[in-house]
């Protein structure tokens, strides 16, 4: 009897009055701001994808009509057939040219932490600003196709050409991201106990075999962060196309965060651009997924 | 005198407690920022009973965006400048704005005091007027008058046809080119080429039925436009990325602009300013010689919401600050911008303003500039031109005729 007395008691006694003012006072910023400026939004977002609304008048519930909307509509389509476009150029790329900037840094010997900032620099840099510059770079008489008239007497359509517009957007994210996805592999290449070598060396492995039986399987954790990263980065494009080729050619290079931006501030819909939003996230979470599972394996290094 | 003193006092408090505060949004740009100014610091000496502040639209994406979550947020101004009229008709559309037309013959004196009758027919949405013109920019070329010169020509071209003459000697396909013919690739562009040719050749006849909802360019007249622009695309005569300024250093010798232009490229580029000639935008040959060009007008107004705490009183002010043809001088002076009247060439107020050259060109053109249909649907339809109108033609993907063809067809169901 006592036992059963007592044992609500002791649950609620389990810290004292004055510890628990502690712990809520502790929690309360966290828990203000994440419903201040996640749990709002995200109320206001549900609201949103199931009504019709101008951003002046009272929103209109329609259930799932702008869901439905979405199967028919042609642009939204094609924009999913562009992302794909654009992971199938962006992730080899990325991936191949970080890897081999992890691995270059590895070997150097001095300023290593320069060349790091240096290739960061970009990362950092404004997506107006280097949008303009590449878009001057390449354009049909710029001075990259200049040198290419003056070697091969060709001109190359980077931006006019629909695969080679994606590949040319592809290729400024890839400058941008090379540093940061590069210092992620390293940290993951750092890690890799030298013993590890050392064993496979007196094993007589050469150096190929090093690096496709120890350090890339071992940069696992790395290689998937790096992935997946890059997967949200491509759902989210947005400042190069919109300045550069402005979505086309043919429409092409539209991304969902363009499609959403439009919809919402210019064509006046926000209810259809957060819908479109909402989708956008289900696809990508739904690919970061299908990626985790399918590469993802647990390295450890016992 | 004490009494006096605390009567005065009292009697300022009671206005200053009683008056109207009005807030109004005005261009984040530093020209008509400070016309603004002036304006509603001479406004506000002389009526204590309507305050005025002037706040610049909100740093966003866009002024549209700015303005819409205003709205939204429930702290939209009451009034409001730069407002682009398609936008305007969007706005008019959620019910978001007042109509002028509500103060009647107020209303209609301003618009005769400020020499505006034919002007403000072309910027009535569905009837009613939401948007009081102020500026509007007609959309003019400009030529390269030293190297046309060389070539052997006194005149810019007119007629397509003087264009190919033109581009036979002077483009190569790879670092000459004739002309900007297409303005870029987003849904905005098309104003600026498609749409600014077919103002030209039908002498400013609407690119769209907004009663009807259909598109009128399949015409012939449309016919011609895509013919002009696809042979310049095919004999590389002009390209679709031609680089930064391709106008000033020479790689192209015409290309389309507004008067914004203006002030930027008399600082930067000084030397070219003096050889340019300044144009109508180029006509099908069989244009009649003696006929005005029409072109389009790149124009923007001034809005009340209808949120207004005090609806009157911003019309007194908007009445205020135009009926005075001195402050459409100080905008010209602040911004280069012509006001959107018809009696800038012939009224004395503006004489001096017409010895610039540059000026005198588009002010000269606003009685023959065109603002955009007002439709609600404009960006998916200009999205449409560009997809399978300006880029198929720009790509050569088919003959010009079935590119029209099947654009209008496309156009046709997106308004239906």
């Amino acid at each position: 009897m006592s036992r059963m007395g007592s044992g609500p008691v002791n649950k609620r006694s389990k810290f004292g009055r004055k510890e628990r003012i502690f712990g809520y006072s502790v929690i309360i910023p966290y828990v203000a701001y994440t419903a201040i400026f996640w749990g709002y939004p995200f109320v206001w977002m549900l609201i949103l994808a199931f009504t019709k609304w101008n951003f002046f008048s009272k929103p209109r519930f329609v259930w799932f009509d702008n869901f439905l909307k979405m199967f028919t509509d042609k642009v939204f389509l094609q924009i999913i057939l562009n992302t794909l476009n654009f992971l199938a150029y962006l992730i080899p790329m990325i991936l191949i040219s970080s890897l081999l900037f992890a691995l270059a840094l590895k070997k150097v010997k001095f300023g290593r932490t320069f060349i790091m900032l240096s290739f960061l620099v970009a990362n950092v840099s404004s997506g107006v600003a280097y949008s303009l510059l590449f878009s001057n770079l390449f354009a049909v008489n710029g001075p990259v196709n200049r040198v290419f008239d003056a070697l091969f007497g060709v001109t190359i359509p980077w931006f006019s050409n629909p695969q080679l517009a994606i590949f040319s957007i592809c290729l400024i994210i890839t400058w941008k991201f090379i540093g940061y996805y590069g210092l992620i592999l390293y940290a993951g290449i750092q890690q890799i106990p030298q013993s590890l070598y050392e064993a496979a060396e007196l094993d007589g492995a050469n150096k190929k075999v090093l690096f496709w039986k120890i350090t890339l399987p071992l940069i696992n954790p790395s290689l998937v962060t790096v992935t997946v990263l890059a997967i949200m980065l491509t759902f989210g494009i947005f400042t190069e196309p919109y300045l550069i080729t402005g979505g086309g050619p043919m429409q092409r290079t539209t991304t969902f965060m363009i499609y959403m931006y439009d919809t919402a501030f210019k064509r006046i819909d926000p209810s259809y651009a957060t819908t479109v939003a909402v989708v956008t996230a289900l696809l990508s979470y739904g690919l970061v997924t299908l990626i985790r599972k399918t590469f993802e394996r647990e390295v450890s290094f016992v | 005198m004490k009494k006096f003193v605390s009567v005065t006092l009292l009697l300022v408090l009671m206005i200053t407690a009683f008056s109207v505060k009005l807030t109004f949004w005005t261009a984040p740009n530093p020209y008509q920022e400070e016309f603004w100014k002036i304006m509603v610091t001479q406004w506000n000496k002389q009526r204590p009973d309507i305050q005025i502040e002037v706040q610049t639209i909100p740093a966003a994406g866009s002024s549209e965006e700015a303005i819409l979550t205003a709205l939204a947020a429930g702290n939209a101004p009451d009034f409001c400048e730069n407002i682009f009229s398609g936008f305007g008709a969007q706005l008019a559309d959620i019910g978001a704005l007042y109509a002028f037309d509500n103060f009647g013959a107020d209303f209609t004196k301003l618009v005769q005091t400020r020499k505006m009758t034919s002007i403000i027919d072309k910027w009535a949405i569905n009837g009613k007027h939401y948007v009081f013109p102020i500026y509007s920019n007609p959309m003019l070329f400009w030529w390269r008058g030293d190297i046309l010169k060389q070539l052997g020509y006194s005149n810019p071209p007119r007629t397509y046809s003087e264009i190919y003459d033109i581009s036979k000697k002077f483009a190569d396909g790879k670092k000459k080119f004739t002309m900007q013919v297409i303005s870029g690739r987003n849904w905005w562009d098309r104003w600026y080429d498609f749409i600014t040719y077919y103002y030209a050749a039908t002498s400013g006849k609407s690119y769209i039925d907004t009663v009807k909802r259909k598109v009128n360019f399949g015409d012939a007249t449309g016919k011609k436009i895509s013919e002009f622009i696809y042979t310049m695309f095919q004999n590389k005569y002009t390209a679709v990325e031609l680089g930064t300024n391709p106008f000033y250093d020479g790689t192209i010798l015409g290309k389309i602009t507004g008067p914004w232009e203006v002030n930027w490229a008399k600082e930067t580029f000084p030397k070219v300013i003096p050889n340019i000639w300044i144009s109508t935008p180029p006509v099908p040959d069989d244009y009649p010689k003696d006929k005005p060009v029409y072109t389009f007008a790149d124009s923007k107004g001034l809005v009340i919401f209808s949120t207004c705490k005090d609806k009157k009183a911003a019309f007194e002010f908007i009445s205020w600050v135009f009926s005075n043809a001195q402050n459409d001088a100080l905008w010209i002076e602040k911004t280069q911008m012509p006001p959107a009247r018809e009696d800038l060439t012939t009224n004395p107020v503006f004489a001096k303003y017409m010895e610039d050259k540059f000026f005198k060109a588009y002010s000269s053109n606003v009685a023959y500039a065109v603002p955009p249909a007002l439709i609600d649907k404009t960006i998916d339809i200009q999205q449409a031109m560009t997809t399978y109108l300006v880029e198929p033609l720009m790509y050569l993907k088919g003959k010009p005729d079935d590119i029209l063809n099947n654009a209008v067809k496309e156009i046709n169901k997106i308004l239906f």
